[in-house]
């Protein structure tokens, strides 16, 4: 089943409390581009042997004992090619009690690798040994299955020619080659085409981009070896379109309570730091990161993708298209397609998909997210959702019985799941439009639904907070200014965190919730910098006199003209008009913005910034740069 | 020369079939899955998957540690080729469990159930989330056959062969019970339901009679292989029944698996049925119910235990398989090998 997102968590979350890591626990790195080439190259270099010798001196177990050793650590040992014997005995130690799927097997390529000249022959048999005698689960998620298949694609080339005996799977190397390589070129296909169901991933992306770059470096077919240098290359550009200061911004896929608060909080602001050196990188290094730290030195962002995230010429809007994780029953269609909004400005950021459902679990629908000089801690955002639990989404996602499947989801490392108080997940009650910074969200909720109300998330770091009488709500949040707007009646309750991971404590953090209990209801957000307006007073005034109307019954429905001066009709479950056109979404494109561009189902990205032009072409397996 | 045979002689005979028929024919394993918590990646710390039932009324585990076994069939030609389902799909073995090989690629996956066709052995059918899969080879090589299944709705949970005809087979899938007589090229549906069908049996006293259970449209009754059913009016449609069994001892016994309902049993062919939670633990959550050759009751308590009745679930005592979660009970005659 899908539950291994728990071990990204619980990675991260050993993490916490290791031995120095400078850029975590320093200042906050400078958001100013390098635009020397070679001081660029020279301090991203710096950060990687930071997390190898950080790695390599202990990492999260404080000690470079070779007994102690886990695989990460012995990754930086071998590039700083200290200990070989002892990290030798480590890993025949460790393969004598092998894992079972996809988060063992990428970290034993890295080793078996990374080792292949300076580990022992008797460490190397016995990794070989062990993916003979232990069966492998491929998992049931798109993340699974891209480690899990460029793991077994790297092995059997690895060792080729070996007989299906010698294979966990009952397969031949050759066999296993064939069957890795084909669902690759697929899931390449079909990320490039309509896009990843793990879209915008805040903890994944490390799942996807480990393995890639074990491709783009180890594989022997050319063909292989360049997908996998140009899927990093695509991702990676994903990430820098959609970040803001190397802070991941927008709706995501699949994320966690900590991350979809603290938007700083997730491993890609590891690779963020990495990279582009414009945000400090999560404790431990994104835990799962330090395997990425061995190879990194062969990685050079290209300088397009690098400007992206660092040098912004002004605000933009980015419209991509995704796709629905699987459903296998109880619906029309088997991966229905994500049409998903990012505006990001300055100060702040403002995301949506049109919400209904999507991953069931841990889907991020929308929100407003604001720049801070340190994000650490910070709890940068602002959004509203109706907590949805299901045991019909349980089963039309996974295949088990629906009736244990929420206390299984609870149990097993989604703690909030069945929480009222919730504030992850999407539902099929939700419809949300988007126009430039502004959010409408409308809720039409069935009287039977487990949780029939809504929560609005307000942050302990929202300042000069406001309930006007107009019915609006103001509050500040770095350098912007917000306008809530609850359209119906609510309450106010504690926030109460679940800290992810098998924590069964809730922590009190500061924030509350905007608890409205009306079946049809709705939020509009409206946000602006704070440089826009002489003061907040001017602010609020601003978005009083904004027409607005609306009706709850029988249908929620609002038309607002927005900061913008746009005329926003929106009802629930019509398609929204933005000054009486339509929004057309059979026409969104894969991405359609000023930095990142694909029309759908072409396999082809191109990515610019100012001259600089990059584009990757998987029907021709073609990379072409140039400065226009 | 019309000679005839002594009546003691005649008795005698019978009285052999008699005391032969009685003597267990078959053999009883579970899929069971006892390491609880496992997760992608983690250690499996016990042993799991399949298990069979020994003379002593020990289960000896036989194959490989798996903790996501969903089914299992085996070659009636050769014990030592055994089909299982799970997370990767599906897994066989020629050696009686020490190797296996995944038989099926990336476009199959989270396999449900896997039925082997007594008559042609070498075909082999395998339940999937999004269809079915059919082998002529073993599962050598699988190829889907959805031919007559919905585009969507075809989530299959549940295969189960007809013993008396080659290529005649029930899939229990979403939107009801599909037949198909030609081997999967076509199905054609027997019986539409608003929900899953969980469990599909065949009779083993008379092969036209058949049993059926769902999510939500209660449990039903075929008495013509299948072609027609008849909803069992006795039993409430207010939890999902997750499975149903025959007693090979005992025609008349029934019994249903049920999260809610807990076990039901009928001694009457279905006519009525009786709750048999009592000594069970509460809430009444079972995840399957089996009967072994010798006539006794099974009930796999989720979050609990197997527990076992040899009174056809009036008192129950657990079993020793302890902390077991069975995801099947397979009852099979017994094999030469």
């Amino acid at each position: 089943m899908k539950r291994a997102f728990i071990f990204v968590l619980i990675f991260s979350f050993s993490t916490l409390f290791a031995t120095a890591q400078p850029a975590f626990e320093g200042p906050p790195p400078s958001t100013v581009p390098v635009l020397d080439p070679a001081k660029r190259r020279a301090e991203y270099l710096a950060r990687v042997n930071e997390v190898i010798n950080w790695a390599a001196d202990g990492g999260q177990a404080k000690t470079d004992d070779p007994a102690k050793l886990d695989l990460a650590m012995i990754a930086a040992k071998i590039v700083r090619k200290e200990d070989l014997h002892g990290c030798s005995q480590r890993v025949i130690n460790l393969m004598s009690d092998p894992g079972t799927g996809p988060f063992w097997m990428f970290p034993t390529v890295c080793i078996a690798y990374l080792g292949r000249d300076h580990l022992t022959p008797e460490a190397l048999a016995s990794i070989r040994t062990a993916w003979r005698t232990t069966r492998q689960l491929r998992g049931d998620t798109e993340n699974h299955w891209a480690m899990y298949y460029i793991s077994l694609y790297l092995m059997a080339e690895l060792y080729p020619n070996e007989p299906a005996e010698s294979w966990y799977s009952g397969k031949s190397s050759s066999e296993n080659l064939a069957e890795a390589r084909s669902y690759l070129i697929h899931w390449m296909d079909l990320a490039t085409s309509v896009g990843q169901g793990e879209f915008n991933p805040t903890h994944y992306i490390g799942e996807y981009v480990i393995p890639l770059q074990f491709l783009a470096n180890w594989a022997k077919d050319p063909v292989i070896k360049k997908r996998g240098a140009m899927m990093l290359d695509w991702l990676f550009a994903e990430l820098a379109a959609n970040t803001l200061n190397g802070v991941l911004r927008g709706p995501n896929a699949r994320t966690d309570e900590g991350s979809a608060i603290e938007r700083w909080q997730a491993m890609a602001s590891y690779f963020s730091w990495l990279l582009f050196g414009n945000t400090p990188p999560t404790a431990g290094y994104g835990g799962w990161g330090l395997y990425f730290a061995p190879l990194a030195a062969n990685y050079e962002v290209p300088e397009v993708i690098y400007r992206i995230a660092t040098d912004r010429g002004g605000d933009y809007l980015q419209r991509d298209r995704a796709r629905v994780r699987r459903f296998w029953r109880y619906s029309d269609e088997l991966s229905p397609p994500v049409y998903k909004t990012n505006y990001l400005r300055r100060d702040y950021a403002v995301g949506s998909t049109r919400g209904g459902l999507m991953d069931a679990i841990q889907a991020h629908v929308w929100d407003v997210t604001w720049a801070e000089a340190d994000p650490r801690g910070k709890h940068n955002t602002m959004f509203s959702l109706h907590p949805f639990s299901s045991m019909w989404a349980m089963e039309s996602m996974f295949v088990t019985y629906p009736e244990p499947m929420i206390k299984g989801v609870t149990f097993e490392g989604k703690p909030s799941y069945d929480s009222p108080d919730k504030i992850m997940g999407s539902s099929p009650y939700e419809r949300v439009c988007q126009d430039l910074d502004t959010v409408i969200a409308l809720y039409d909720i069935p009287a039977d639904t487990r949780f029939p109300h809504i929560n609005g998330f307000f942050s302990k770091d929202l300042i000069n907070l406001s309930e006007d009488p107009s019915g609006w709500i103001f509050a500040q949040g770095g350098q912007t200014f917000l306008a809530y707007r609850p359209l119906a009646p609510y309450q106010w309750e504690k926030y109460l965190h679940h800290s992810s991971g098998w924590a069964k404590v809730r922590r009190d953090l500061g924030g509350r919730l905007l608890v409205s209990p009306h079946l049809k209801n709705g939020t509009i957000v409206q946000a602006a910098s704070a440089s826009e307006f002489k003061n907040f007073g001017a602010f609020k005034a601003a978005i009083n006199a904004l027409p607005l109307t609306f009706r709850l019954e029988p249908t929620p429905s609002v038309q607002f003209t927005s900061l913008r001066g746009k005329k926003l009709a929106f009802t629930f479950d019509q398609v929204p008009t933005v000054d009486g056109r339509a929004i057309d979404y059979a026409k969104w494109k894969l991405f359609e913005g000023p930095y990142l561009n694909s029309e759908l189902n072409s396999r082809k990205l191109t990515i610019t910034h100012g001259k600089l032009e990059r584009v990757l072409d998987f029907n021709t397996l073609t990379v072409t740069d140039r400065v226009k | 020369m019309n000679t005839k045979t002594p009546a003691f002689i005649l008795f005698g005979l019978l009285a052999l079939r008699i005391l032969a028929s009685a003597a267990p024919a078959y053999d009883f394993f579970v899929c069971a899955n006892i390491n609880r918590n496992y997760v992608i990646g983690s250690k499996i710390v016990t042993t799991n998957g399949v298990f069979q039932r020994d003379a002593s009324g020990e289960w000896q585990h036989l194959g490989y540690n798996d903790t996501g076994i969903s089914a299992l069939a085996f070659d009636p030609r050769d014990r030592n080729v055994i089909y299982t389902t799970g997370l990767n799909g599906l897994w066989r073995s020629l050696d009686g469990g020490k190797l296996w090989r995944m038989c099926n690629d990336w476009t199959m996956t989270e396999a449900r159930d896997v039925a082997v066709d007594p008559h042609d052995p070498d075909h082999v059918y395998l339940a999937l989330p999004d269809g079915v899969a059919f082998s002529s080879d073993r599962a050598q090589t699988l190829v889907r056959r959805e031919n007559g299944l919905p585009t969507r709705g075809k989530y299959t949970q549940v295969l189960q062969i007809d013993r008396t005809r080659a290529g005649r087979v029930l899939a229990g899938c979403e939107l009801g019970v599909y037949l198909t007589e030609d081997a999967a090229l076509h199905w054609h549906q027997v019986l539409p339901t608003k929900e899953m069908v969980f469990d599909i049996q065949q009779s083993p006293h008379d092969p036209l009679v058949w049993l059926a259970v769902t999510q939500s449209s209660g449990a039903w009754l075929s008495l013509d292989g299948g072609q027609t059913w008849k909803k069992f009016a006795a039993v409430p449609t207010t939890y999902p029944l997750y499975n149903i069994t025959f007693d090979v001892t005992n025609p008349q016994r029934l019994a249903i698996g049920s999260w809610g309902l807990g076990v039901l049993t009928s001694e009457d062919g279905g006519q009525t049925w009786i709750d048999r939670n009592a000594g069970l633990p509460a809430p009444h959550r079972v995840w399957r119910v089996g009967v072994d050759p010798v006539g006794q009751l099974y009930a796999s308590v989720v979050a609990e235990t197997l527990y076992v009745s040899s009174d056809f679930g009036r008192t129950w005592k657990t079993d020793s398989l302890a902390g077991s979660v069975v995801n099947k009970f397979l009852i099979q005659p017994k094999s030469a090998h």
